[in-house]
């Protein structure tokens, strides 16, 4: 017997190096992922030790009111980004703000992508359960989130938390379809009918098969929705009912600062920018986490 | 003659769609013998497939539905045991071979993690152990250097080598049973004849009793020893292969036979047969193939032919049998 199918075109990725060791390479190569990632990091670390590196109290007033950012002809040292209507800095109040931002946006996607892609993941794996999860969804789906957290707030009292508890249910559904969809994807692949032939469980072909199959896709919708969340929790701060004055958040920042556009642009503008630059950074992020998860895509 | 090791006794399947109750396998039943190669030919759709997922109780349910016979494993019948224990047969006793390489393997486990899974769950063979017999059964189907292939992703191989790493999984824990779903199909010719040339080596190796799926009259030739002809989802011929080949008795089987292309005879057109398999939904009082049959009357489209032995070890479904010189 001869070896000629050993040696075809097709088998030539063999020289490569050992892949699960060169994600990191693959990571490098993308210039846009790489900035992301790195963007992020410094945002994720400078909201975490946020305390240490604020120049100021991020809920002080100081005596200069909307002082325009350091590289303006008014600006001063003191006040990198400036103050804002109160006389606060704004450099404090952007790191406070993007830790409570980054706090919502994470633990809603959280909450909303794991019982969610669970429950999809599940509904495409049981098509006996499919059509009650499904309904279950459509129900939920049709309750808009703003009503949720103000229902909450109601019953909780306003604060962060159910700020986040509302968004958090709220991105289940959207999770769940997206879930359902890619698993069912995924069922209808036949190594899942090869792992069962090697004799399986449910709960490995769950995890190793579905789940790390789906994974990759499940990763770049909850990065959209991580932007989404944080929009949406912006929104709800603005509505006033999500972090409570004096507590600084970038959407309420953003909104505080809508008095003052026409003759301090800043104090609206640059929390919008960081926010921009959040989910713009999880966005590619998410893409190249992709790239990673993705054995496919490595080489 | 030796106990057979698989026996299907009048397997009965059905699919439930929209209210519908669809018969996929009507009253099959055959015998596998140990060590020997039983092939398993149809058109597409003749629930030859159907027929081999329900041995391994792999058949999604609903819609299917086994409603009746039985399933032999050496005496124990699969159709009653529980999930559990039908786990530890897939995969143990039991190996499965698909017909599509290319998508049968897991892409995001490396070749060597999906056998050593299978050990660690079938054998309990675990670190060390259980890699170096992941490497020992690559090496057993002839995948080159097997001690760096078994840490490749599928991706990263070809069709032929990816066939050998799903032929090296199903045979991890020393099955008595390998089922090959077409295995060869999606393979190119010089492939197909390396993977069968393996598998026929490794069942003289190991003894592995193989039951072969195929529309392939030239793959059962080759490594067949036992042949059943099924047909809309009844078994309409059996015997040893070379009463199917030298003396087909059902006219489908002689239609087939006749649709082989030859190197030998005059060239022309191939023969055809007319017509298509009835859907699964069209109530058949009589013979299945009698709609296409050119020898069929009124008696093959009132009652259904029982499957009758012609000769000692063959039989057929068919009223007109014994057809006299019927080799085309």
């Amino acid at each position: 017997m001869s070896a000629t199918d050993t040696q075809t075109p097709a088998a030539a990725p063999q020289d490569a190096a050992p892949v699960h060791k060169s994600w990191w390479r693959a990571l490098m190569r993308d210039r846009a992922a790489m900035l992301a990632l790195i963007l992020l990091t410094i945002i994720v670390i400078a909201a975490i030790i946020a305390p240490l590196i604020a120049p100021h109290d991020p809920n002080l007033n100081s005596r200069s009111v909307m002082q325009p950012p350091v590289w303006t002809e008014r600006g001063t040292w003191e006040f990198i980004l400036g103050t804002d209507g109160q006389g606060r800095d704004i450099l404090s109040r952007i790191l406070y703000g993007t830790r409570l931002t980054l706090l919502i946006g994470l633990v809603a996607v959280g909450i909303g992508g794991v019982i969610g892609s669970g429950l999809g993941l599940l509904a495409s794996m049981y098509p006996k359960i499919d059509p009650w999860v499904m309904r279950l969804n459509d129900m939920m789906l049709s309750f808009p989130a703003i009503l949720l957290g103000l229902a909450l707030v109601a019953v909780a009292g306003p604060g962060v938390w159910p700020v986040i508890v509302a968004l958090g249910i709220a991105s289940i559904p959207d999770c769940a379809r997206i879930a359902r969809s890619i698993g069912i994807g995924v069922m209808g692949q036949e190594y899942i009918e090869a792992g069962r032939a090697v004799g399986l469980s449910d709960w490995t072909i769950f995890r190793r098969y579905l789940l790390r199959n789906s994974i990759s896709s499940i990763m770049i919708f909850l990065s959209l929705r991580f932007g989404q969340v944080i929009l949406i929790g912006a929104a709800l701060s603005f509505l006033g009912l999500g972090a409570r004055p004096p507590a600084s958040e970038l959407g309420m920042m953003a909104a505080q600062g809508r008095d003052f556009l026409l003759f301090a642009p800043h104090i609206a503008t640059i929390p919008s920018v960081v926010i921009f630059l959040i989910v713009l950074c999880a966005n590619v992020a998410g893409d190249a986490l992709r790239d990673v998860l993705d054995p496919r895509l490595k080489s | 003659m030796a106990e057979p090791l698989l026996s299907v006794r009048d397997l009965q399947v059905r699919f439930r769609s929209g209210g519908q109750s669809l018969r996929a396998v009507d009253g099959v039943s055959f015998d596998l013998m140990p060590g020997q190669t039983l092939g398993i030919v149809g058109e597409s759709g003749c629930g030859k497939s159907v027929t081999s997922l329900s041995i391994m109780r792999l058949l999604p349910s609903p819609p299917a539905m086994i409603e009746g016979g039985q399933v032999l494993l050496q005496g124990r019948d699969l159709l009653k045991l529980s999930e559990a224990e039908m786990r530890k047969l897939r995969g143990g006793r039991m190996g499965m071979i698909f017909q599509e390489p290319m998508t049968s393997l897991n892409p995001v486990y490396t070749c060597g993690d999906q056998i050593i899974e299978s050990l660690r769950i079938h054998s309990g063979l675990k670190g060390k152990d259980a890699r170096d017999r992941a490497i020992e059964l690559l090496t057993l189907v002839r995948l080159p250097s097997p001690e760096k292939r078994v840490d490749d992703y599928p991706h990263q191989l070809s069709g032929g080598q990816r066939q050998r790493v799903m032929i090296a999984l199903a045979l991890a824990n020393d099955p008595a049973v390998l089922i090959a779903d077409e295995p060869t199909t999606a393979l190119d010719v010089t492939i197909q004849s390396q993977i069968l040339d393996l598998m026929r080596d490794l069942q003289d190796r190991t003894g592995t009793a193989i039951m072969l799926i195929t529309h392939d009259l030239g793959v059962v030739a080759e490594t067949c020893q036992q042949v059943v002809v099924m047909y809309a989802g009844a078994v309409i011929e059996k015997g040893e292969v070379q009463q199917i080949f030298q003396d087909p008795q059902h006219p489908y089987t002689i239609g087939l036979m006749a649709a082989v292309p030859r190197m030998d005879t005059a060239r022309g057109r191939l023969a055809t047969i007319p017509g298509a398999v009835p859907p699964p939904w069209q109530a058949i009082p009589g013979c299945r193939f009698a709609g296409r049959c050119p020898l069929a009357d009124d008696r093959c489209r009132k009652s259904p032919p029982p499957l009758r032995p012609i000769t000692a070890g063959h039989e057929v479904a068919c009223w007109k049998a014994p057809i006299e010189g019927a080799r085309a």
